[in-house]
This record gives structure tokens, sequence and C-alpha cells, in this order.
């Protein structure tokens, strides 16, 4: 049984009413919402980490910036479309932040890392958590960002991937302690402007995304293209396009508020929860020091990331919707299945890399930290490994 | 003696009437006028992270209290070569008048203030009402920290006589020297009822307070945007704790940093002799061997 907006493509400017009703009234809701925070709370960070998150979700949804999906696209196709915008969107956040830097901390010498910017340790223990996340993306077919968006477009499966993810963030609170004290303890912080000055690193970096970009450029393969007929608010948008925009959005966001990031609600509802049945230890060894998607006991109901990602699926939504790329149907047994175990494998990896494909690969690499690449490797390494896994057993 | 001890207490009465407030604080109108000053040095403590560089007064410097105003490894105040080369960096000269600031209530600025007086740096002012004021008042803040030119400020050594010190503490407990102790933490950690506020990681063995100290919350010196009382008004509330300054007086809190703030109203503002004992309740409440006052009968580890 599917559920399916996918109707006949339509090409007159204005789209018909029964695809803007819900997008404008879920924007006034979030209207609403914001303002009601404010005058409860105070607290304007809340209401701008709302807004926020809903462009995230828009842009994610738009240009269908799902790192697993564009990656696969890559290794099946030779397609490498999805690919170049993810560097674009690398490169732009790039820049964004070291403009940012520059403000924060003019003095790159001083010894001071940039105030909330992702710049983590870097062990065995990051690149097992880098792996073991991208084996849980190829086995769920999404990470935390791409299924949080694909929400929005009805992914049934998603419910069971957050399930997983919980589980995930949850035996991650139980292995921290010997892995920090083992390993992570002791592992360099490494952000590049310190060897570099910031001109020197965003120049490597720069670098680096140009020979991915080239070499990405050379490899890839044309295809027919797909959904461009259509109206405009219809058509998919060109993933550098949404690349470019969200490197723009991780710069504000830093400037503003504090590194994109979507692990780290989900992580605090796994510690208070693991705390609540007794299982967490007394004390979490050096985690509140590191820097990443922090989770924490939760004390108040609303916070800036539990805000933004419920922003971000409710922009999803409402771009999906007005696109008509909901699709529903009843999932297969060995889908739910994957789906859990996929996603108990991200929230592992995510919570010992102190965040997933967007609080570390994103924004790690955009805040010129060495952690951001190597999860970007192994990341991919995993990946690799899981999609030739489905392959293999056809899963 | 007691000509001597008359004769000292008319004195002090003097100097502290004389004293004005706006030696040593400055009000946010008038620093909002004096922003481009060439003689002024701006300089925020803030405890909280990114908040210095997503919005500070224009012009200000950031010092990071827990790695540059103390010693990270041990437990000390920040050395003297340590904090000439932070203030030259900062671009402080000799006579530059230094207003310090901070988030949570200028607690962490007084702390530096506190820290600025034993290297008996003159000129140094609290923004009164701190950052709170500032923001609430929705004047101006910029996220750009620009460069400054290294600056010329030259330091003495610690002067020792502005620090108590645990053996200077324990003899006011056993009674083997005069002076005021205030305790200006919370009713519950003063009797004895917490070790702590939630969420501390900082805790005691021990709970309660140093015999013959007074319970005197540091917020009973400021009024509701944060300011400063008037000179007026402190003397008579902690007169009527029997602290008038005839006495030397020692504030502690748990980790010295909230006592700077009332060390900072009574000796600038009231111009009592005041020392703070900055090992405070971490220090007190673990040493084997003091006098304690437990009220509630706390016990670590239960009853």
């Amino acid at each position: 049984m599917v559920f399916s907006m996918r109707a006949d493509f339509q090409t007159s400017w204005l789209p018909p009413i029964s695809r803007v009703w819900l997008p404008v009234i879920l924007i006034v809701l979030v209207a609403i919402a914001g303002h009601s925070l404010v005058l409860n709370t105070g607290d304007y960070d809340l209401e701008l980490s709302l807004w926020l998150g809903l462009v995230f979700g828009v842009l994610l949804q738009r240009s269908r910036f799902c790192f697993y999906c564009v990656t696969r696209d890559y290794f099946e196709r030779q397609d490498a479309r999805g690919l170049l915008g993810i560097v674009a969107a690398l490169a732009v956040g790039t820049v964004g932040y070291h403009l940012v830097f520059g403000a924060f901390i003019p003095d790159v010498g001083s010894g001071r890392l940039p105030p909330g910017a992702h710049i983590g340790p870097v062990s065995w223990v990051l690149v097992a958590g880098a792996c073991s996340f991208g084996v849980g993306m190829a086995l769920s077919g999404a990470c935390v960002s791409a299924v949080l968006y694909r929400i929005g477009e009805g992914m049934v499966t998603a419910p069971l991937v957050i399930v997983g993810l919980l589980l995930g963030f949850g035996l991650g609170f139980l292995s921290w302690n010997t892995l920090y004290l083992r390993a992570m303890q002791e592992a360099p912080v490494v952000w590049l402007p310190h060897y570099l000055g910031y001109g020197g690193a965003l120049a490597l970096q720069l670098a680096l995304l140009a020979g991915v970009a080239l070499y990405l450029s050379f490899r890839h393969r044309r295809v027919n293209a797909d959904n461009v007929t259509g109206a405009w608010w219809q058509q998919r948008w060109q993933t550098w396009a949404g690349g470019l925009l969200i490197g723009m959005l991780g710069t504000v966001t830093y400037l503003r508020l504090a590194p994109l990031g979507v692990t780290a609600e989900l992580g605090s509802v796994a510690r208070t929860g693991t705390q609540i049945l007794g299982l967490l230890p007394q004390r979490l060894e050096g985690l509140d020091t590191l820097r990443g998607c922090a989770t924490v006991i939760k004390e108040a109901l609303w916070s800036n990331n539990g805000l933004f990602i419920g922003g971000l699926i409710v922009g999803s939504w409402a771009a999906a919707w007005l696109a008509g790329d909901i699709v529903i149907r009843k999932p297969a047994l060995g889908e739910s299945v994957r789906a859990v175990a996929g996603g108990v494998l991200m929230g592992w990896g995510g919570m010992v890399a102190l965040g997933c494909t967007v609080g570390t690969l994103l924004s790690g690499i955009m805040a010129s930290a060495l952690s951001g690449w190597v999860f970007a490797v192994f990341c991919l390494l995993g990946l690799y490994l899981g999609w030739r896994l489905r392959q293999r057993y056809s899963w | 003696m007691n000509l001597f001890k008359s004769i000292a207490a008319l004195a002090a009465l003097l100097a502290s009437s004389l004293a004005s407030a706006s030696d040593f604080l400055v009000s946010t109108e008038w620093l909002a006028k004096n922003l481009k000053n060439k003689d002024i040095r701006i300089l925020e403590v803030s405890v909280n992270p990114g908040v210095y560089e997503r919005g500070h007064i224009p012009g200000a410097v950031n010092l990071s209290w827990h790695t540059d105003l103390v010693d990270p490894v041990k437990r000390d105040i920040v050395s003297r070569e340590h904090l000439e080369d932070l203030l030259q960096k900062a671009g402080v000269n000799k006579d530059s008048t230094i207003v310090l600031y901070g988030d949570t209530n200028n607690w962490f600025a007084a702390w530096g203030a506190w820290v600025f007086d034993i290297y008996q740096i003159d000129n140094v002012k609290l923004l009164d009402g701190g950052r709170n004021k500032w923001e609430a008042e929705k004047r101006d803040l910029s996220p750009v920290a620009r460069k400054v030119s290294r600056g010329n400020i030259r330091l003495n050594d610690a002067n020792p006589n502005l620090r108590a010190r645990l053996s200077d503490v324990v003899a006011v407990a056993e009674q083997r020297s005069e002076a005021d102790l205030i305790d200006i933490r919370s009713p519950d950690e003063y009797q004895g009822k917490v070790f702590a506020p939630a969420g501390i990681q900082e805790l005691s063995i021990r709970a309660g307070h140093v015999p013959g100290a007074v319970n005197v919350p540091w917020g009973q010196a400021v009024a509701a945007d944060g300011t400063f009382k008037s000179p007026e008004e402190l003397r008579k509330i902690y007169a009527a704790f029997g602290v008038d300054g005839d006495k030397p007086v020692i504030t502690y809190c748990r980790i010295g940093e909230r006592s700077s703030h009332t060390w900072f109203a009574l000796k600038k503002l009231l111009g009592y002799d005041v020392r703070n004992y900055d090992g405070s309740w971490t220090e007190y409440g673990n040493a084997v061997g003091v006098p304690v006052v437990n009220l509630a009968g706390t016990v670590w580890g239960g009853k």
C-alpha cells in the first residue's frame, strides 16, 4: 500500500492551493511557537534555533543532501553530482568559518581554540566511531540528518532508526570511560590554523577540496537528467546549489549560536534515559570538556538543538509537501531490521566521535579540525564496506 | 592601645567617606561615552564560553579566568610574569585605566579586580552592573576582536597582605587573632545542609562554615539590576551583622571568586581592611583538623 503525492508534472508558475496550504500553516505555526518561546523563556536563541533548523531542513530536502544517497549514487553509477555538492558546502563553509575566526580570535597564536567549534581529539576511537557510523549509514539507508529530513518526506523506517540511535548512544555512554581513559584523554586536538595560520589552513583545505572535486569531476559519468521537468517548486535543486547555501548557513549558525549539528539533542535524550534507568556511569570522564555535539542530562524541555532538529523536520515536511515528494509505504521486515541495526551502529559511532556527518564531518572540516577529515575518510570507508555488504547479501 | 584604635577607626572612617564610588566603579552610561578614549582598556572576564566572542563591549579584550587569571596546574593565582605578559598583549599601559566587566553578575570580573589588586595595579575599575546591565540597556555589542599593539605595563611582586591563607582563617576560628569572617554563600551551604550548589563538581569532605563567620550572601550587596548599593546602604547592611570596619575582614565562599565580589564592595566602596580567602570552603572544608560549625549535621556519606 503506497501513498504518494507524485502527480502529473505541472508547468503553471504558481503552485496549486493543495500544495501550498500546509507549508503556509506550518510556517505560521513555527512563527507562533518561536514567539511564545521568547515570551515564556526570554531566550531569543531558542527562537533563532527553530528558524535556522527550518531553513536547514528545507535546504536538505530540496537538494537531496543525503550523505548516504549521494555516495551510493557515485558507487553505483559514477554520478558525482551529490558528492560535489558536499564538497561545495565544505568549501564555502570553510571560508565562512575562517572569516568568523578572524573576528573571534584575531591572534591565532594565542593557543586558544575558537569557542564551541567542533575540533575534537584524534585517536583510534574516532576512527572506529567513523567506521561504525559509515556502516550504520549504509545499513539504515540514511545518516542522522537524512533520517530527520526524510521524516518530512514520509520515511516510515525513520522512527526505527531513531530507536536504534538512542540505543547506540546508550552503548556509547557505557563504553565511554574505558575509551576515554585508554585513548582519548591523551589524544591530540589538532586545529590546523595553530600550525599554518588562518591563511595557510584555508589554502590547504581549499586545495584538498579542489583536488577531490577535480577527481570526482573526472570520474563523473553523465546520467539522464531526472526530475528536471516540472515547475520550479517541484524540481529538485542542484546539489551544488544546496551545498553552497548549506555552507553559508553553517557560517551564520556558528556566528550566532553554535556549529551545525543534529545529534546533541538525541544524545541528551539518550543520556537522560540511560541515567533514569540507572545504567549511566556516575561520571563520564572528560566528556563535558571535549568539543562536539555536547550531550547533557536534560533539565529543561526546550533546548537549542532540540528546536533546531524540530525546525528541520518541519521545514523538510513543508518543502516536501510543496513539491509533492512525500511517499509513504509499508516497510519490509528486512528493511526494518536494517533500520534498527544501522541506527545502533550510527548511535555508538556518533557518540564516541562526538558528532555525525554534520556535527563532526561538516562542522569539523569547516572549522579546520583534523578530526573532521579523519572522520570523513573513515566514514566513507565504512560506508563503502556497508554498501558492499548489502550488495553481496542483497539486503 | 584603645586611643590608637580610636584614631585608626576615625582615620578609616574619614578615608572611606572621601573615597568616592566613582574611583572604583564606572557606570554603563559613562563607559558608552568613553569607548574611544585611548587611556581606557576594557577587559572582559566571563565564565560562559563563547559569550565574549559572539558579542562584547566594543574594544574589550578577553581574559579567560580559568586559564589566564589562575595557575592551571597548581592551585594559585596567576604568576606575575604571566599576568604582565597577558596585560601587555591586551594593550594595557602604565597609565591606562582598566575597566573590568563580565557575565554572571561580574563575579569573575571582581576576581580579576582582586588579582590585579594583589599585583598593585592602579586605576582598576569595575563596570557597575556588568554585562547583564549593558545588555539589558540594549547597548552595542561587537563580535570583532581587534588586535591591539603591545602595552608597557609592569607589575610589582604580589602583595601577600591582601590574601588570607588557611593559617590566617584557622587562627581566627581558634580565636587566636581577631577578624570579621564573612561567608557569602547561600544559607543552605552556610548551615551545612548541602556541600555545594546543585550540579557543582568541586565538593568538600565536610559541610558547614568557619566558626565565627557570619552569613551575608553576596546578593545583599547589589540592587536588582546588578549595580552595587550605595556606600551608606552597604555600611548599614554589614553593620547589622557586626561588620563595621573596626576589625580586619576576611571574605570567603566556595572557590573564592564570588567572595571577590563582596571583597570589592567592602574594600573599595567602604574602605575597610579586607582580605579575600581564595582557598575558601573547597580548601577549609577539606582540610584536616580545622574547627567547623555544622548546624545541619550533614555528614559525608550519610547520617
